[in-house]
């Protein structure tokens, strides 16, 4: 596609400025239930996002069908847009940061390993989950490997190229025991198709789903609780709005005046690191062009400042810190620093305590602008600093900011998710547990 | 669009090599988002989705594949691909038939208005709700529309075309006082087009989400406890929703991944439990004249008085099942295959009413409004989020309560509805599954729920 010509009719039309952004997406999905593949979906998509200021307002379209026709209307229907907007804010297309940082990791080309290859890698972990203590049976298998290569050039004269690939794998085992029901699975993602380890895979997911098994309830209390690290990251990410600029200038985070105060105990350091190399993605420059670069967010648990798009960035009259993303304000690789604290050792002082390892409804159960949450949650309990028996069906409730400077202790086991935020294990004094009062053992 | 004789071409080539089902599924989908916050338009941005999705079966063996490129060749060379999985005899695809006429259920298209005429209607909203109490510190108004234009064609052959048009209107108030910050929240959607904003009362809406953030600042969190429950009409269906209608999905029923496997005509919950799920409501945010595979949208009884009659099937599943298909087939867009979802699904209204349900509530929670939930149908285990409640002492709604989240067991929960009113409503949301973020309504009348797992972040220490 020559977005050049796309670029000229646009300034023809009347825009004073404008960009192009367009991702071209392949991926492959296969699911395999019982032996035989359940999905098996291919795709290739490109998609543009072309964002331009007419009249002093930026806005922008998105579309996938680039026909000459469609990308005229689109253009037209991007203009009308504009003109109704009535806000006065910055209307910026970036003319290029002065150096952009590399990326070091290669991206595997995916599509060179045979495809019954990956069939039989699904197989094999489902195979190797059915048929083992306890398992009903395996709810669903998936391997899916996604490529992406993205491009952006607009009329200032900034163009840059980046891609991405990775794949993942993971089987939904489903665990029974007396009645009681349970999944588990362990999500496996990698960079380079070598890196999948099927027998490990089924170990974990195995290990987990029998723990879960016999899980109660436990009586209403307040309880010292420990997130394990993939729930603390969730956590983390949900409320990872809290820090956009775009939420303080909208007046809905709580953070609006708390620059280089203390929000958190004095051990906390949160950080946004692009390049991190235990994360999943490296992110080179954000959607509108801005290098990414390591930023402190929370730096001995005092706030250090918002993540900003370029709008933002002009009006709290900050450089530019490259986390335009899909339209909106996000981390690129959020992540709390590790301790050197093993988990063994985190957990010791804990007398009486829950561990969650199983957060459900982060889409309802939380309140960014209050920092509440109410969660459904399963774990296991704690007694006298040992991990011991599962516990299901509770309510976790507390307030995120109340929590940041209740947190008595951070782990050493950092691990990243595919929502990109990362987290060791975090203990926090105390947070309200709901359960079934007639379950007191 | 491609041609008849073209699309027929590429069915048969699908089902020339093992696969005796091939369907082809056209989309041209633009949606628009505008924003107001406070009173300046701050937002307004638009959307295509545009593309084709192939869909091969062999027996109850698929293959799916989808691009945003809608020409022949590239979608033969889909169907090419896709073929390499499978082997075994050729069979024929009938000729395509027509389309029947579908119903898009629009009086004023959203494309008939300008931006700004849009504007013009969210403006006194966010008006309304930042002068209803000084401490309003933001009032946001959204208007989201879409216009989704489908063609569905199979080697069985079915030629259907489709026009859906959806509003919603989002109302977020953000209230503020020395020591929290809370939000409310209402986003009522309908199949219409720009008279939505006849059709309903937004002003009225604007001042209920306005006055609930204020309550919300004075409220106290919950206290974690078990008790019961009065779950008010309209979204506090997400109930039924999470609970049962997922699990009443051919999607868990096929693999045996539901507490309701084999269970039709058996008791699953109490006398005055009658559930559907209805894709024919007129106007309905979850409503369709054909679902996505081609198939008119239908009345489906779920449970009538507490006895399990069906479940909601789509095609490919239907055939795992030995059932047929209910008109449940949906996806978010062509980056989907097909699976069963639900459209409008409700509780059907009882004779109760609720001033009697809650006087005749000693102690208990009233759950006036709620927020989203989620479900693990092979467990049955869900939970929502109630966003403005009150507790009932004696009979009576006495201080407001918030942060609370309910958690329950799928096949439990219908047992424990011991009464039903008679206001059933609608309340509309997005629904997230295998096939995408689709459109749904939840909905019921008033229901009391005997006991229920309530955690909050209340209580003494």
């Amino acid at each position: 596609m020559s977005y050049e010509k796309w670029l000229d009719l646009g300034l023809k039309k009347g825009l004073e400025d404008l960009q192009i952004f367009a991702t071209r997406n392949k991926s492959l999905k296969l699911t395999i239930y019982q032996g035989r593949i359940d999905q098996h979906v291919e795709s290739d998509v490109e998609s543009v996002t072309l964002r331009g200021i007419y009249n002093g307002k930026i806005t922008s379209v998105k579309f996938e069908n680039e026909t000459d026709v469609a990308i005229d209307a689109m253009i037209d229907r991007l203009i009308l847009n504009a003109e109704a907007l009535t806000a006065n804010e910055p209307a910026i297309i970036f003319e290029g940061s002065e150096s952009y940082p590399e990326v070091k990791v290669e991206s595997f080309d995916f599509s060179t390993i045979d495809m019954a290859d990956k069939i039989q890698l699904a197989r094999d972990l489902e195979a190797g989950i059915l048929g083992q203590k306890n398992v009903k049976q395996v709810q669903s298998t998936t391997y899916q490997e996604t490529a992406n290569e993205t491009t952006l050039i607009n009329s200032k004269g900034l163009k840059l190229y980046r891609s991405n690939s990775f794949a993942y794998a993971y089987a939904i085992g489903v665990f029974e025991k007396d009645d009681d029901i349970k999944t588990a699975y362990d999500i496996n993602l990698v960079k380079d198709y070598s890196d999948f380890n099927v027998s490990e895979m089924v170990q974990t997911t195995l290990e987990k789903g029998w723990a879960k098994l016999g899980g109660k309830s436990v009586p209403s209390a307040k309880q010292p609780v420990v997130f394990s690290n993939e729930r603390f990251g969730e956590l983390l990410a949900t409320f990872s709005t809290i820090f956009s600029g775009e939420s303080a200038y909208r007046n809905l985070s709580p953070l609006k005046d708390k620059v280089n105060e203390s929000i958190a105990i004095s051990g906390l350091n949160i950080i946004d690191d692009p390049l991190h190399d235990k994360a999943y993605f490296q992110i080179p420059f954000d959607d509108e062009g801005v290098a990414t670069h390591v930023m402190p967010v929370v730096e001995k648990g005092v706030f250090k400042g918002f993540l900003h798009d370029l709008k933002t960035a002009s009006i709290f009259k900050e450089a530019p810190n490259g986390h335009s993303f899909s339209g909106r304000i996000s981390p690129t690789n959020l992540y709390v620093e590790p301790s050197n604290t093993s988990f063994e050792s985190l957990i010791q002082p804990i007398k009486n305590g829950i561990y969650i390892t199983e957060l459900a409804g982060l889409h309802a159960g939380v309140k960014t602008v209050s920092g509440d949450f109410s969660l459904q949650a399963g774990g296991f309990k704690i007694e006298n600093g040992q991990v011991t028996t599962p516990v299901k069906m509770i309510v976790l409730s507390g307030n995120f900011f109340t929590l940041l400077n209740q947190i008595e202790g951070i782990g050493s086991d950092l691990k990243f998710g595919l929502n990109n935020v990362g987290s060791p294990s975090v203990y926090v004094s105390e947070l309200s547990i709901g359960g079934d009062d007639s379950s007191a053992s | 669009m491609l041609d008849k004789k073209v699309l027929e071409r590429l069915l048969q080539e699908g089902v020339s090599q093992g696969a005796d089902f091939c369907e082809i599924f056209f989309e041209n989908t633009h949606s628009n988002m505008l924003r107001v916050t406070g009173q300046e338009v701050t937002d307004a941005s638009s959307s295509n989705v545009y593309g084709a999705g192939v869909r091969l079966i062999q027996g109850n063996d698929e293959v799916y594949g989808y691009t945003n490129q809608v020409d022949e060749e590239s979608i033969e060379k889909i169907v090419k691909n896709l073929q390499a999985s499978f082997e075994g005899p050729a069979y024929n695809a009938k000729p395509l038939g027509t389309s029947n006429p579908y119903d898009p259920q629009v009086a004023i298209p959203m494309a008939n208005k300008t931006t700004k005429e849009k504007a013009e209607k969210l403006l006194p909203l966010t008006q309304i709700m930042a002068e209803y109490d000084e401490r309003i510190v933001q009032s946001i108004a959204m208007l989201s529309d879409m216009k989704q234009d489908i063609l569905v064609v199979n080697s069985e052959g079915v030629y259907q075309k489709d026009e859906r048009h959806y509003a919603r209107v989002i109302l977020m108030a953000v209230a503020k006082d020395e020591t929290s910050m809370q939000q409310a929240y209402e986003g009522p959607g309908r199949s219409m087009g720009f008279e939505i904003f006849e059709a309903l009362d937004f002003n009225e809406l604007a001042l209920e989400t306005a006055k609930s953030a204020i309550t919300l600042l004075s409220a106290e969190d919950i206290e974690s406890q078990v008790m019961p429950v009065v779950l008010h009409n309209g979204f506090g269906g997400v109930i039924f929703h999470e609970a049962c209608g997922h699990p009443l999905e051919a999607t868990a029923v096929a693999k045996g991944l539901s507490p309701f496997v084999d269970k039709v005509g058996e008791k699953i919950g109490s006398d005055v439990v009658t559930a559907y799920d209805n894709g024919t409501v007129d106007n309905a945010w979850g409503r369709l004249s054909y679902d996505d595979e081609g198939r008119p949208t239908q009345n489906n009884l779920l449970i009538e008085k507490g006895v399990l009659k069906g479940y909601l099937v789509d095609f490919r599943r239907g055939r795992m099942m030995n059932a047929k298909p209910t008109g449940s087939g949906r996806r978010q867009s062509y980056k989907f295959s097909p699976t069963s979802r639900m459209n409008s699904t409700y509780i059907a209204p009882g004779t109760d009413k609720v001033e009697d349900i809650i006087k005749d509530t000693k102690y208990g929670l009233f759950a006036k409004k709620m927020g989203g939930g989620s479900v693990q149908p092979a467990t049955g285990e869900f939970n929502f989020a109630v966003q403005e409640g009150y507790m009932i002492e004696d009979g009576k709604l006495t201080r407001p309560v918030r942060g609370a989240t309910l958690i329950g067991h799928g096949k439990d929960i219908l047992f424990k509805i011991d009464r039903v009113a008679d206001n059933l409503e609608f309340g509309q949301g997005m629904c997230g599954s295998i096939s995408g973020s689709i459109p749904v309504d939840v909905g019921q009348p008033t229901i009391r729920v005997q006991s229920m797992t309530v955690g909050g972040a209340g209580g003494q220490k």
